[in-house]
Parts: C-alpha cells; sequence; structure tokens
C-alpha cells in the first residue's frame, strides 16, 4: 500500500473512531500497531521486546491523547509525532538508569512495511492493574478486559455510567503512567 | 500483556472520549491567560507600583508593545502544544514581530542624539526587567503549563519556551504599570529580552515539566 491511500484510509478509521465507532477505532489502532511496530523495530534492531512495550505505550497515548487531533492535518504527521516523542522519553529514561540505547538511524518512513506479528511485550500489565486504585481498576476490568458494556458494568458496581467511564479513562492515564514508572525505577 | 489484548481493550472505550474541541482549547487557553495577568496585576497593584496618572500613558503603550510580543507567541504555542503541528508560519509570525521590534530599536536610537544613545539603551542602571518580567510571568506560566500538560506536547523544550515567553508578554504588560523608564529604546530591547528570558526559564522547565 502507498503511503498517500494508507494515510486517507487511516484517517477514515480514525475519524470514525472519533465518533464512536469502536470497530473502526480497533481496525484503526490495529493498524496503527503494524505501522508503530515497524518504526520502533527499525530503531531498537536489538530489542525487539522494548520495541513492542514503546508500541503499546503510543497505542495507548494514541488512544488516551486522540482528542488533540486536528482533522484539518494530516493524520501521520500527529502519530509521527507521538511515536517519536514515546521513543525520545524511552530513551531519556533509560539514560536516566545508566543505559545506552542505539538508535538506528532508520528513515523516516512510518508506514513502510508495517510489522504484523507482535512479540510479548516485557512488563506484565496484569500486575501493573493491581496497582491501580480500586475503582479504576474495576472500571478497567468490567469495561476493557471483561468486555461488558458500560450498562452492565453500571449495574454491576452501582457506580453511574458516567462515573464508570471517567474511571476507565483515568484508569488507562494512570496505567499509562505506571508503565513509565516501572521502566524508571 | 499482548498488544492485541491491548487493542481490545482500548477499543472498548472508544465512546469514552473525553472531549475538548477547539472550542473548549480555545477557551483553556484563555482562561490560563486570563488568570496568569489577574494575578500579576494584583501583586504590581497590591504592592502599590502602579505609576501615578502622569505615567499612565507611556505605560500603557509599553503594555501595548508586550501584549503584541505576548499574541506573536501564541500561536505558536497553541500548535506545539498537539502533536504533528506545522509551526512554520507561526514562527514566521514571531520572527516578524521580532524584526518589528529591532526596526523600533534602531529608529529610536537613530533618534537619539549620539551622547543620549547609551542612556537611552540602557536607562541609566541595571535593567531590572531582566528579572522582573520573569518573575511576574509566574502565574501565566503556572496556568499555562497546566493547560499544555492537559495536551500533547512532543517536544517539550520548545513548547516550554513558548509556554515561557507568552508568560513573558503577560509579565511585561504588568510590569509596564510600574517600570519608570519610557525610552523606546530601551523597552524594546530590555523588555524582550526579559520575555528571552522567561523563555529560557521555560525551555529548561519544560524539558521536565511537560513530560507525559
Amino acid at each position: 500500500m502507498t503511503v498517500a491511500s494508507d494515510e486517507t484510509h487511516l484517517k477514515a478509521l480514525f475519524l470514525k473512531g472519533l465518533a464512536g465507532d469502536a470497530d473502526a477505532h480497533r481496525a484503526f489502532l490495529a493498524e496503527a500497531a503494524g505501522a508503530l511496530r515497524a518504526y520502533f523495530r527499525n530503531r531498537l534492531r536489538n530489542a525487539p521486546e522494548d520495541a513492542e512495550d514503546l508500541v503499546q505505550e503510543t497505542l495507548i497515548a494514541v488512544h488516551t491523547k486522540r482528542d488533540t487531533f486536528d482533522p484539518r492535518y494530516p493524520l501521520s504527521a500527529w502519530l509521527y509525532a507521538i511515536a517519536r516523542y514515546r521513543l525520545i522519553d524511552f530513551v531519556r529514561r533509560k539514560k536516566r538508569r545508566g543505559i545506552a540505547i542505539p538508535i538506528e538511524d532508520a528513515d523516516d518512513a512510518l508506514f513502510s512495511a508495517p510489522a504484523q506479528e507482535a512479540s510479548d511485550a516485557r512488563r506484565d500489565v496484569a500486575a501493573l492493574l493491581e496497582r491501580l486504585p480500586e475503582k479504576q481498576r474495576r472500571a478497567i476490568q468490567l469495561i476493557k478486559l471483561e468486555q461488558k458494556s458500560v450498562r452492565e458494568a453500571s449495574a454491576l458496581t452501582g457506580w453511574s455510567e458516567s462515573d464508570l467511564k471517567v474511571s476507565a479513562h483515568r484508569g488507562l492515564k494512570t496505567l499509562a503512567r505506571l508503565f513509565r514508572e516501572e521502566e524508571s525505577a | 500483556m499482548k498488544t492485541e489484548d491491548l487493542i481490545t481493550a482500548l477499543a472498548q472505550g472508544a465512546d469514552a472520549r473525553p472531549r475538548t474541541g477547539r472550542m473548549g482549547l480555545v477557551l483553556a487557553f484563555a482562561a490560563a491567560l486570563a488568570v496568569g495577568m489577574g494575578a500579576a496585576a494584583l501583586i504590581v497593584w497590591g504592592l502599590d507600583l502602579v505609576r501615578g496618572p502622569e505615567g499612565m500613558m507611556p505605560a500603557m503603550m509599553k503594555a501595548g508593545f508586550s501584549a503584541c510580543l505576548a499574541a506573536a507567541v501564541l500561536p505558536l504555542l497553541v500548535r506545539l502544544a498537539q502533536p504533528g503541528r506545522p509551526i512554520r508560519s507561526a514562527l514566521l509570525l514571531l520572527a516578524g514581530m521580532l524584526a518589528l521590534a529591532g526596526a523600533v530599536f534602531v529608529v529610536a536610537m537613530l533618534g537619539e542624539a549620539p551622547e543620549a544613545r547609551m542612556r537611552a539603551m540602557t536607562g541609566g542602571g541595571f535593567p531590572w526587567c531582566l528579572v522582573f518580567i520573569p518573575l511576574l510571568a509566574i502565574p501565566a506560566a503556572a496556568a499555562l503549563f497546566w493547560v499544555v500538560r492537559g495536551l500533547a506536547p512532543t517536544r517539550l523544550a520548545a513548547a516550554g519556551a513558548a509556554i515561557g515567553a507568552a508568560a513573558g508578554g503577560l509579565g511585561a504588560i504588568a510590569y509596564s504599570m510600574y517600570c519608570p523608564i519610557d525610552s523606546p529604546a530601551f523597552v524594546t530591547l530590555w523588555y524582550t529580552a526579559g520575555i528571552g528570558v522567561s523563555a529560557v526559564l521555560g525551555a529548561l522547565v519544560g524539558s521536565r515539566l511537560l513530560r507525559w
């Protein structure tokens, strides 16, 4: 697929997802994951697990910050800027711990040959989940992992639907922060 | 966790989007600027540093100059707060404003008698605005940092510098109400430099404080 058609295609999916279409959002995330994996692997040739961690971190960032995308601008520029930032942040975190990460001088084509087969990420998200505040953890558990509808989750917990949505959203953000703290710990 | 599972989990939250929108963005920045400006003005006024009525005219001129500098930084700041926005036009606007300030400085210097130039430029002492403009910029900078942290800056030092410069512009507006030196050469040189100091401090703080 060419870069131009990828941009149009991905952007269409992303905008549908923004409008609340969960299937389109899912398809977007899956395709973005492939592109991101190729991007990070090209730059971290000797550390595929790190690359996969970064794919996950970037997906969470893309998801939680998707409000900062303005449809008037190219999606690839937005996605690539976030990926680049996550990579720089990652290298800095490692450097603070005294680990030098060689960054390969790959070209900046984000959409070059997506890498679809994921390797396992290094960190254990289940363990991190345990460290979330009770409400956020329950919200994520029910809505995100057990894939119950917000209404079902609300019936189960007695919390309001908007309360649950907010908790799930905050939970993801907390999770993203724990990801980073764990690494710099 | 497999990336697959993460994607499934994230896609479940497609409807739980916190909506800000362009309007919300404008309001957030406007509120931060208003809070910062209000706090700085309150400090100058509260310490009874505002000049008397005879100094109001030049004070307003200086405040206007400072406001122009702050306004010229804002588009850049808004763009740096979000990933992947083109910043060239915003940089050109800022460069244009700085060039204008430079031109005013040169014209003002040429307008002075040669022996009076040094005094017009230095104001005859240490340019305290280098210290007070960044100090008065702190409230606005804090509010702006808070807003930008909620967005997604990807060039942290640059975003921090833009915050510092915008806040510095507001600090300079507040400082104008006190500053007794009115020579245009002094104002265009040292006010701009004071805002520049704020920008440098903002860049230093930004690369730490803006991480997300």
